[in-house]
């Protein structure tokens, strides 16, 4: 009996897992900003792979025109058909396979200044429409056939709350999620939920409980309206478990905490519930299933906005349905996805003083607390370990694909009264480089399951464009010199590269048309915030800006 | 003889708004446009991007900056990005922090400051806070109405204000009808009908989405189910009054 239970058991774990392994990988359609809904960026296709590659050739680019704030977004591919959205939303169909026009839409440009970031990191299809958040705070819908506008409805005054949308949304089953910016100023932030067929609000879920709630006593005072939190990126979606994960904005305000920590509280302990977490929400409702917070009483600025990879993956000797997710500082946690249990935790950083290690079940070692008025060096940064640009999971080598970043601030808080949606930040933080060094980042490549690094690729300046990882054993990204290539993904030795002309901060996809794989992705470096502290690392350097999409793919003839 | 009268003419127009209340101003834009994610500090101070109190630019030199923009760094042109009196407004500002006495207001923006509702007390200062407070999500009245700059204008502009709370519930709404969409019925808010499509706002909740039929899909008729006390339920009589009152103070 015990024996055919194990058989059982056995069996349901290995078609479980293969479905999990099926779902995070796409084939012919890049669907998803992360790929599919478990946001590995992952493909399946491997008729580029470490043997040919050396081949590859640009097939065909597609100039935006929207110059402004250049190309962040990540394209998404379905039936043949490619949608672009560039900076100031101008959203584009694309024949896939020679990037000739099918249709395009201009959103109109705000009648009154906008305060917050420009750009746009990407769109959602689904339903029949393709799906973008814009800098005035609108969620619009396109018809996916014709660009007609179907929809649009408006998530929140932008010249009140001092957010707005750049993050791609979220489609999960009949309903569309976006997350919002604004979390370093006073502002408590959100997620939202429409109809995918109507716009009609399904639910809104707010990082920070409201009085009453569980979880407010985790704010001082009044602190909770003004506590930040905002989730600026792009979570996943389990379908089978109906559970929408996202990754919560760091604590308002960001380096002071005496007006919002409760007196007395244990810095062990959860603090401004639910800031810088990872949250599993009921897809139908948007209540909270369960939460982890990675940093209690966050005074760094270290955002758990990033990116959340699902997977199915044995730890421990045991088969467990994972999340993997990434905080700013660059530590990263691997938990049960079903229950938030945290089964792993390890930090990607080689230049870090904040704490000085991470126990196994989470808490933090040795935290250095900015001082009011007092200026502490400070390593990672608030640009992160990782910038908001994803890294990529393979299955066949069961890698995590990481660009980190060597930073250092130095930090002095300051303490000013919150404003409602204007700046509450409260500190100094001028970046810079840690001394001693030659090169400032690197490809990483991550067990998560057991926190070992297998292998890692130097680079001497930052590496702020997200990674693509494909079945053919190709890593793929872009640096600010233009440079796009591939590493082995099983060694990190570089096999190829491409001189696009401009820096890379986007996304790359990787989708097939009619039997022949293609390699997407977005060019031109980025003028403002993070791109522009970058650059100001290194006078020396000019970094070009663009806004063009370039398509690589083997000569014609040569598979 | 005309020259000079002109010269006279545009101090007059730019100080009819006082410095102070440009300054102010000029402060909330810095911190919502400049002092941002990694880029100026608060007040000028150094952050991601560099220092900008107490460097002893002038304000010629600052109106190049903002309006042009600095070619190779972060710094781009904002001649764009922000309304006129905004602009104005922002470099008044920064050139208050390098010590310009008395620095030149081209405009001023008397809608913010009327919407901020900074100038107003007691019941009024109340209700202009009530009416766009953010803990009541999509149940404020900003969800719908603009005053001022604030707010999402949805209905029309409120040109007249009720007298009371129980006015404000039993509000007559002649511009709401019902519209039928593929067999659904729904409280519309038609903006625009034409050979390229119908532009409605669908209020079957808030907030208001505004749709795109195609042309003949959407039908209507006057009158509907949908009643203005039924979505400002989140207000309590008390709150729906300091609200009426702080309309009184900026409805003209």
């Amino acid at each position: 009996m015990i024996i055919r239970m194990r058989f059982w058991l056995i069996l349901l774990t290995i078609s479980s897992a293969a479905l999990a392994q099926d779902a995070g990988a796409t084939h012919a359609d890049w669907p998803h900003y992360g790929g599919t809904q478990f946001s590995w960026r992952y493909s399946a296709l491997d008729q580029i792979n470490t043997s040919n590659v050396k081949a590859l050739t640009p097939a065909w680019l597609f100039q935006t025109g929207d110059y402004a704030e250049n190309l962040q977004a990540t394209p998404i591919v379905e039936a043949g058909v490619m949608y672009l959205i560039t900076a100031r939303a101008r959203v584009f169909a694309l024949d896939a396979a020679t990037g000739r026009e099918i249709w395009n839409y201009r959103y109109p440009e705000p009648g009154r200044s906008v305060p917050g970031f420009v750009g746009s990191r990407g769109l959602a299809i689904g339903d029949g429409k393709v799906f973008f958040g814009t800098k005035d705070n609108y969620m619009v819908a396109l018809d996916q056939k014709t660009g007609r506008l179907l929809w649009k409805v408006s998530v929140d005054d932008v010249q009140q709350c001092g957010c707005n949308i750049t993050a791609a949304p979220l489609v999960a089953r009949d309903k569309v999620i976006v997350g919002g910016s604004g979390g370093d100023g006073a502002h408590r932030g959100y997620l939202t939920a429409f109809s995918t067929k109507t716009g009609r609000l399904a639910w809104r879920w707010y990082v920070i409980p409201g009085p009453g709630e569980k979880g407010n006593e985790t704010w001082k005072g009044d602190s909770w309206r003004f506590g930040g939190g905002a989730p600026w990126l792009t979570g996943s979606y389990d379908p089978a478990l109906n559970l929408v994960y996202w990754g919560t904005g760091n604590a308002a305000a960001d380096f002071y905490d005496a007006e919002r920590v409760p007196t007395g509280a244990d810095k062990s302990k959860d603090i401004n519930l639910y800031t810088a977490s990872v949250v599993a929400l009921d897809g139908d409702t948007g209540k909270l299933r369960w939460y982890h917070q990675e940093i209690h009483d966050d005074v760094w600025d270290f955002d758990s906005a990033y990116e959340v990879l699902l997977i199915d993956r044995e730890i421990r000797g045991r088969m467990r349905q994972t999340l993997v997710h990434m905080n700013k500082s660059g530590l990263t946690s691997v938990l049960d996805r079903t229950t938030g249990e945290l089964l792993k935790v390890f930090s990607v950083p080689e230049v870090q003083n904040w704490i000085t290690g991470v126990t196994e079940d989470g808490k933090l070692v040795g935290r250095v607390e900015p001082q009011l008025g007092k200026t502490t060096t400070l390593c990672p940064t608030a640009a992160g370990a990782k910038s908001w640009n994803s890294m990529a999971y393979s299955p066949r080598t069961g890698f995590l694909y990481v660009p980190v970043n060597e930073l250092c601030t130095d930090l002095t808080p300051n303490n000013t009264s919150p404003a409602e949606g204007q700046n509450y930040m409260n500190g100094e933080f001028p970046v810079h480089l840690p001394p001693g060094r030659t090169t400032y980042s690197h490809v990483d490549a991550w067990d998560p399951m057991t926190g070992k690094l297998a292998w890692k690729v130097p680079y001497k300046y930052l590496l702020l464009a997200s990674m693509l990882a494909t079945a053919g054993d190709l890593v793929f990204t872009g640096n600010p010199e233009g440079e796009f290539y591939a590493l082995d993904a099983k060694s990190g030795n570089k096999l190829w590269s491409y001189q696009t002309g401009a820096g890379h901060r986007g996304g790359a996809a990787s989708y097939a048309v009619n039997g022949r794989q293609y390699i997407a992705t977005s060019t031109g470096w980025h003028s403002s915030v993070v791109g522009a502290l970058a650059q100001s690392l290194f006078p020396d350097q000019d970094w070009r800006l663009g806004s063009t999409l370039v398509v690589f793919a083997l000569p014609e003839g040569s598979r | 003889m005309r020259r000079p009268l002109l010269l006279l003419f545009v101090p007059l127009l730019g100080w009819s708004q006082s410095l102070q209340d440009a300054l102010k101003r000029g402060e909330q834009v810095f911190s919502q446009s400049c002092a941002t994610g990694y880029c100026h500090g608060v007040k000028g101070g150094p952050s991601g991007a560099p220092r900008l109190a107490g460097r002893g630019f002038n304000q010629a030199h600052i109106t190049n900056v903002v309006v042009s923009g600095v070619a190779g760094t972060g710094m781009r042109s904002f001649a764009t990005v922000l309304s006129k009196p905004d602009l104005a407004a922002v470099i008044a500002y920064v050139a208050s922090l390098n010590g310009v006495a008395n620095p030149r207001i081209s405009s001023g923006d008397e809608e913010a400051e009327a919407a901020s509702g900074s100038k107003l007390t007691g019941e009024a200062a109340r209700g202009a806070q009530l009416f766009k407070e953010a803990v009541r999500s999509f149940g404020r009245c900003s969800t719908c109405h603009e005053v001022g700059g604030l707010g999402i204008s949805v209905a029309s502009p409120i040109a007249r204000v009720p007298d009371s709370a129980a006015a404000l519930k039993a509000l007559a709404t002649p511009n709401v009808k019902t519209g039928i969409m593929n067999g659904e019925s729904m409280p519309v808010l038609v903006l625009s009908e034409g050979k390229q499509g119908t532009l409605f706002y669908d209020l079957t909740s808030t907030p208001p989405v505004e749709r795109n039929a195609e042309p003949g899909a959407v039908k209507f008729s006057d009158g509907s189910s949908w009643r203005h006390a039924s979505v400002i339920g989140a207000y309590n009589d008390q709150e729906l009054a300091a609200i009426l009152e702080y309309l009184r103070a900026v409805v003209k």
